[in-house]
């Protein structure tokens, strides 16, 4: 990144860290599975690898009519994960990913102990970057708001523990057991200290036979889920120390997930579906070559009445280092 | 090819060949041939007998949940969303119409009768159609091999009718419909 400039390198840089925070925050372990969220090679780099670290601590629940619930009392309920990506440029406007996350659950309450761990769900990306954003610091003229666009297509694959293998306690459950192909579009504007980014996905799950629940085998059927779409805004400030060059970018988000209802045999299940709000914050600070990058963040579920429904309410505290091979 | 490529390929099968089922899930029905009558949770066995106490301190077993009705419908909750979802649907579209029916909510995860009263006040299901057993010492979920979503059907004579997850209440209903 040595050949760029100031706030050029910190853009190529955001241009996939603003991509991380919301979407991990749509993991929740009972109805999201652990999966990763894609990752994005920095502009004029060649690859780029990541590895983060989440805690999603549970808090409670918005129920069928959107009111928040308590979990049990006693309840202490956890799910850890430890991503692992890389992201490869294929040609100058062409890239892929693919990102792995291992799960650990952690869940006590007054009348079980659970502990279990095991891979989740893999996400597998190509990226398309339709626009450039190539006036991050000097806006003369209409041309320089242009911002930089991609789309993409991700594939979510089942290689995490999901209710139809031969594990007995919902506890264990690490993947929702589905193929999902997502389409995904990426905007981003930088201008000067200032980004601002919008995301938007919308993805179709792939039917499945399922013959065994919880380990029981049942009567086959064919489930499928809703389509899921999300979309997330952030904004952000970078800050520059000194005269080195290196950074730290304040960035604040808002993310939307919606998922409709699931079907057996073709049949809705009214009721099934879900969607969720949450509010996020992250610092990330980069290195004055730029090759090397720590981040911090904070998504959180906001616990009242109205902000989701049918879903678990978390707090989502993660930590990640990226490495960028120019 | 090179030998870092063999062995990361032979790296991804073995990461592959540890994904269970789903990467290419079976339709086969693999359920095992049981015995009828005989003791167990599948489906035509003679239920597990079991001794749990109600949130109002009532000792229920086998016998007394069908004592004078069709049957009994047990409902494993962890008062999760998934959980308020199929109790929710069970509570508005199938309980009314099979009066001749105990319905349960199975709490196993509060331990204690007074932890399962106070979660089925806050999750609104205290009262009316439910009677909130508290599986402190895991006799139902053991005995029946469940889990969140399970739901277990015994008819009146103790006879398992249902052990599936809940999915739609599509099947539920189905077999309460078939109660003799």
């Amino acid at each position: 990144m040595k050949n760029l400039s100031g706030y050029n390198s910190v853009a190529a840089l955001l241009f996939g860290a603003a991509t991380l925070f919301p979407l991990h925050s749509f993991a929740a372990s009972c109805c999201g599975g652990g999966s990763a969220a894609a990752l994005t090679v920095p502009k004029y780099a060649r690859a780029v690898a990541d590895l983060s670290f989440d805690s999603e601590i549970y808090d409670g629940y918005w129920n069928q009519e959107r009111k928040h619930v308590a979990d049990p009392a006693g309840s202490d309920l956890k799910q850890y994960r430890i991503n692992a990506g890389v992201g490869y440029r294929l040609a100058r406007d062409w890239q892929a990913s693919v990102s792995i996350p291992y799960v650990f659950n952690d869940n006590v309450y007054s009348g079980v102990n659970s502990q279990s761990d095991g891979l989740g769900d893999t996400t597998v990306a190509v990226t398309y970057e339709l626009l450039d954003d190539n006036s991050s610091w000097k806006i003369y003229e209409a041309k320089d708001m242009i911002p930089a666009v991609s789309l993409g297509m991700s594939l979510l694959i089942p290689t995490g523990i999901s209710p139809y293998d031969d594990q007995k306690s919902s506890f264990d459950i690490t993947g929702r057991g589905f193929y999902r192909l997502d389409g995904t579009l990426l905007v981003e504007k930088v201008i000067r200290p200032f980004n601002a980014s919008l995301a938007l996905a919308y993805g179709k799950y792939l039917d499945r036979s399922v013959n065994r629940e919880y380990g029981k085998y049942v009567q086959p059927y064919t489930k499928s889920l809703g389509d899921r779409a999300s979309a997330s805004i952030s904004t952000g400030y970078t800050y520059v120390l000194g005269t080195a060059g290196d950074s730290i970018v304040g960035t604040f988000s808002y993310a939307y997930l919606n998922e409709e209802d699931a079907s057996y045999n073709g049949s809705i299940d009214s009721g099934s579906g879900f969607d969720k709000q949450s509010l996020g914050a992250a610092l990330s600070y980069y290195s004055n070559d730029h090759n090397w990058g720590v981040r911090a963040g904070w998504n959180h579920a906001i616990k009242q009445n109205g902000w989701g429904k049918n879903f678990p309410t978390t707090d989502i505290f993660s930590v990640g280092v990226r490495y960028v091979f120019l | 090819m090179s030998s870092s490529r063999v062995a990361g390929m032979m790296l991804i099968f073995a990461l592959l060949a540890g994904c269970g089922d789903n990467l290419i899930p079976s339709g086969e029905d693999k359920r095992p041939v049981v015995t009828a009558g005989s003791s167990g949770a599948a489906v035509s066995q003679k239920a597990p007998d079991f001794s749990v106490q109600n949130t109002s301190y009532v000792m229920v077993t086998r016998d007394s949940s069908v004592a004078g009705k069709k049957g009994a419908v047990f409902y494993f909750t962890m008062w999760c969303p998934i959980c308020d979802a199929h109790m929710s649907d069970m509570r508005a579209s199938i309980a009314s119409s099979f009066p001749d029916v105990n319905f349960y909510l199975v709490d196993y995860v509060t331990g204690s009768v007074e932890g399962a009263a106070a979660s089925a006040v806050s999750n609104g299901y205290a009262g009316g159609v439910f009677s909130v057993l508290a599986d402190v010492n895991h006799n139902l979920v053991n005995g029946f091999d469940a889990t969140m979503g399970t739901t277990v059907v015994i008819d009146s004579g103790g006879i398992v009718r249902m052990n599936e997850d809940y999915r739609d209440g599509t099947a539920l209903y189905a077999v309460l419909s078939a109660l003799p």
